[in-house]
């Protein structure tokens, strides 16, 4: 059968394989090497070695601030959406009443696109900061915890649906088990519930991480960087290297590589970390 | 309608692993070929040569008398039954069947007499409109070989197809499938690695191992006249019981002797012996060829140890050992037998094979 | 039994609360959306009153001012085209380089995996040059853009799939007549349906709710809606008007909250899904 078919390879992979091709590996690969050129179109680069990279770390304070920014926000966001929605989900699978209306309503943030959610929560956060004469653009730490509890409003439903599906996969055997061997709820939880959804954990933890370190368009629409820029995370700041700074588009994409290259880092790191806790079912 | 001819054929997966090599077999037209084997021996791999999914690496294969080695599975003009069956799990049990005429261009009316005849033939009419995943395990056999019968091939290949039922279907599907063939009177290759099956549906069986063929020849041959050990072993269940023992010459008459018996060979034998006086041989005996001997009986009489008997109803297994090695004896029921006990057993000694040590081949039987 | 009963009272109640507090920043716009623009911002908790209720008249100026009907039709266009093209074209390489096993697809199939943790911003500018130039910057050629996007994650699911589908019944497809492409089109894809609806399920919430890339290549000619609703607020210059804002954004919700509670089963089961083999 393979013989036959290893002639249909124009037809069947070459019009996916291309698109990706020019749409993602041609620009990777230059953009590698742009990011040790000078340049202001693609054409035009000249090669400067690191100093790209140099800039970035040392004449850019924007990008020092919008990376220590993004680490604050992942990791506060990270911990808050998670726990919240593991909590969320263990309540669901209580067999409560309403449990289908809870899941929907809980859920649906997560369809709006992040443009859209970003003036929502623009217009709820200025109301609420308004009352006391404030805006958002006022203080760095309104537009950090305004980013916050919109990643949650977010991203909760999402990991909840996530964490119940793991939840549901736990044998009932193995509860009732551990309750004929006396284990507290409590116990059961820790014992049993927790290492089970492992998977689930990793999941959604990877999930969390990486759109929070990667989110652009709801901090664009929140609050643009303001004030000053002091809100942008790496993803805008990177934007605005590229698109607002006239000459440093070399800078934009060292800063570019080196983005990436701390994303592969995280995703790599926390899934062999948290890959090693799950148990073989 | 076809004669099935392999020549030299070998295969050699892209690692380098040759399965078979040097392969030569003729089928003739209308024949029910079995290949049959332990896992591993390339049975499936053979039938999968035939049937165009697998590459065939070297020497030729011919259907008919057109070689067909580079000829694409559905010009090949074969039907297939898989083991899983391999049902297309989103059509009904009616498009199934029809889904190869139907790209044959086969007209409708035709389509629909042909799958419903072969529908009525299988009893599986009152499905056509279900979808596999409603039917049970038999049915689903059934809508595979109805499949591969409206196609009306020159040649059927079935895939270890019983496998996957339970024990009283398969023998209610063996005994289907043989008259199918009485009816469709075309070639048919069906690949077991169950003996029984082999034995009761093949006019002809093909034994393999390791990618070597053992012997091809009818059920009786091979049960009669095993040419290896590895044959003999195969092919009788319960399986036959190998005994090493010396070949010795007391006045005209060899003797096999082992432990404290002594048994006389017929002379029929005497010709193929005489290379191995004084020499260890393998004694080969059947189960069934045992019986409990009369107090008359001194000649070619054994002493077994019975550790458990077991009654099936007409006969008795006796489970034993001799020299340590495993020995089944299967008598019939007429007396009462316990396990723990002794009994004398008498050897058929005109059923008996000898095997040589070394080679495992037949000596004589 | 008396105290377990109260606890889940008390749960009901909290999560009762918490979905009024979910659903309160889109009441929110909502009501302000009726509203009189001089009525939003010194008083957005209101409700509408004979004072400050305007009907459908931000509306009627949102749908004017910003083109909000062509850009909804346009991102309909972009959504459903590129979602059939990975579809369709995903799942046909992801079988190819499944069944077919040479180091070659082996290595095609790394590619695509490795691609799913590469951030937009990497390939960003590069991305868009090569695109302009290739006169990529249109509402219909933005959909190979898409393809080659969306083609990591929609390989790498087709293919666990596939890797999980017995080869027999393809098997038996060739021998009963059929050829590659029919064997993929009349057996293989009718059987990667469960995996194909959360493929598209996906990749339709990434690209409806998309910004930078139809920003980058399509701008402000052929506006998205997520464009439109950016480009509204960013042209504004703070001098905006709130009404007709508040109606855009209703406008945009509007659509996928009905698709989402129609097709809410199939939504959630196809994020899990994804999520799962991801």
């Amino acid at each position: 059968m393979e013989k036959n078919m290893k002639k249909y390879f124009p037809v069947f992979v070459l019009p996916t394989f291309v698109a990706f091709t020019v749409v993602f590996l041609i620009p990777f690969v230059l953009g590698i090497y742009l990011s040790f050129t000078e340049f202001t179109t693609v054409e035009s680069a000249t090669w400067v070695g690191l100093e790209n990279y140099i800039k970035a770390f040392t004449q850019d304070e924007n990008f020092k601030n919008a990376l220590w920014f993004t680490i604050k926000f992942t990791f506060v966001s990270v911990i808050t959406i998670n726990v919240i929605s593991f909590f969320l989900a263990l309540l669901l699978t209580k067999a409560l009443k309403g449990t289908n209306f809870f899941r929907t309503v809980f859920f649906m943030p997560n369809l709006i696109g992040g443009i859209v959610l970003g003036y929502i929560w623009n217009l709820l956060i200025n109301s609420i900061l308004g009352v006391f004469g404030f805006d958002i653009t006022y203080d760095a730490d309104f537009g950090f915890w305004g980013l916050v509890f919109l990643l949650n409003w977010q991203l909760i439903g999402y990991m909840m649906v996530i964490y119940i599906a793991g939840l549901q996969n736990i044998p009932k055997e193995l509860n009732e088990a551990a309750m004929i061997d006396g284990a507290s709820p409590f116990s059961v939880l820790k014992n049993i519930t927790v290492p089970m959804v492992m998977p689930a954990v990793t999941i959604c933890l990877f999930l969390t991480l990486t759109n929070s370190f990667k989110l652009f368009d709801q901090n664009l629409a929140l609050t643009g960087g303001a004030p000053a820029r002091e809100t942008s995370m790496l993803a805008l700041d990177i934007y605005n290297t590229f698109y607002g700074r006239i000459g440093w588009q070399g800078v934009g994409q060292a800063k570019a590589v080196v983005f990436f290259l701390i994303v592969a880092i995280i995703a790599f790191v926390q899934l062999k970390i948290t890959g090693r806790k799950e148990v073989e079912q | 309608m076809a004669s099935i001819e392999l020549k030299n054929i070998r295969k050699t997966y892209e690692d380098g692993v040759t399965v078979i090599d040097n392969m030569n077999l003729e089928i003739k037209d209308k024949e029910f070929i079995i290949l049959v084997g332990p896992s591993g021996c390339g049975k499936s791999t053979t039938l999968r040569m035939i049937a165009g999914l697998e590459e065939i690496s070297g020497g030729e294969l011919y259907i008919g008398d057109k070689l067909v080695n580079n000829v694409s599975p559905k010009d090949r003009d074969i039907a297939m039954v898989f083991q899983s069956y391999a049902l297309y799990p989103h059509m009904s049990v009616y498009k199934n069947m029809a889904f190869g005429l139907k790209n044959r261009k086969v007209p409708k009316e035709e389509i629909d007499k042909k799958v419903k005849a072969a529908a009525n033939m299988l009893d599986i009419e009152e499905y056509l409109h279900r979808k596999p995943r409603a039917l049970s395990g038999g049915q689903r056999q059934r809508v595979a070989l109805g499949r591969a019968m409206v196609r009306e091939p020159a040649v059927f290949l079935l895939d270890e197809p019983l496998s996957n039922l339970d024990a009283k279907l398969r023998t209610e599907m063996r005994s289907r499938i043989s008259m199918l063939h009485k009816e469709l009177e075309t070639t048919f290759v069906y690949v077991t690695h169950d003996q029984t099956e082999a034995m009761t549906m093949g006019d002809r069986i093909v034994v393999m191992k390791d990618g070597v063929i053992q012997q091809f020849d009818t059920p009786q041959m091979l049960y009669n006249h095993p040419k290896n050990m590895f044959v003999a072993g195969f092919i009788g269940s319960p399986q036959m019981n190998f005994i090493e023992c010396l070949i010795q010459k007391k006045s005209e008459n060899y003797y096999a002797d082992f432990t404290y018996y002594s048994i006389k060979i017929p002379n029929k034998m005497n010709d193929y012996l005489k290379m191995y006086e004084n020499k260890n041989v393998i004694l080969g005996i059947r189960p069934e060829d045992l019986s409990i001997a009369d107090k008359n009986d001194k000649e070619n009489v054994m002493e077994l140890y019975v550790d458990i008997a077991e009654m099936t109803g007409a006969d008795y297994y006796l489970y034993g050992k001799i020299n340590n090695e495993k020995f089944i004896a299967n008598v019939s029921s007429n007396q009462n037998i316990e396990s723990d006990k002794k009994y004398k057993l008498k050897i058929d000694v005109d059923r008996i094979h000898i095997f040589d040590k070394i080679n495992e081949r037949l000596i004589c039987d | 039994m008396m105290k377990s009963k109260i606890s889940h009272w008390i749960s009901f109640a909290f999560l009762l609360f918490l979905s009024l507090v979910f659903i309160f920043p889109i009441y929110l716009v909502v009501i302000n959306s009726f509203k009189s623009k001089f009525n939003i911002i010194g008083e957005p908790f209101s409700f509408p009153d004979e004072d400050t209720f305007v009907g459908f008249e931000n509306y009627i100026y949102g749908i004017e001012s910003a083109d909000i009907v062509g850009s909804f039709f346009r991102t309909l266009i972009i959504t459903v085209g590129s979602v059939v093209a990975i579809v369709v074209l995903t799942s046909m390489t992801a079988w190819y380089i499944t069944r077919v096993k040479s180091k070659f697809n082996k290595w095609i199939y790394y590619l695509f995996l490795f691609s799913m943790i590469v951030p937009f911003q990497m390939v960003m500018y590069t991305m868009t040059s090569i695109s302009v130039k290739l006169g990529l910057n249109s509402v219909l050629g933005i959909i190979p853009v898409y393809l080659g996007f969306g083609s990591g994650l929609s390989v790498f699911m087709f293919s666990g799939f596939v890797k999980g589908l017995p080869s027999e019944i393809e098997e038996a497809a060739m021998i009963d007549g059929c050829g590659p492409i029919k064997t993929f089109f009349y057996v293989v894809f009718p059987m990667l349906k469960p995996t194909a609806i959360t493929v598209a399920i996906l990749n339709a919430m990434w690209i409806w709710n998309d910004f930078l890339l139809p920003y980058l290549l399509l701008g402000s000619n052929n506006k998205t809606l997520s464009v439109a609703i950016q480009l509204t607020m960013q042209g504004a210059y703070g001098a905006i008007d709130w009404g007709g804002f508040m109606a855009m954004l209703v406008l945009a919700v509007i659509p996928i909250i009905i698709f989402y509670l129609f097709c809410q089963k199939y939504i959630i089961k196809g994020v899990v899904d994804g999520a799962v083999k991801g």
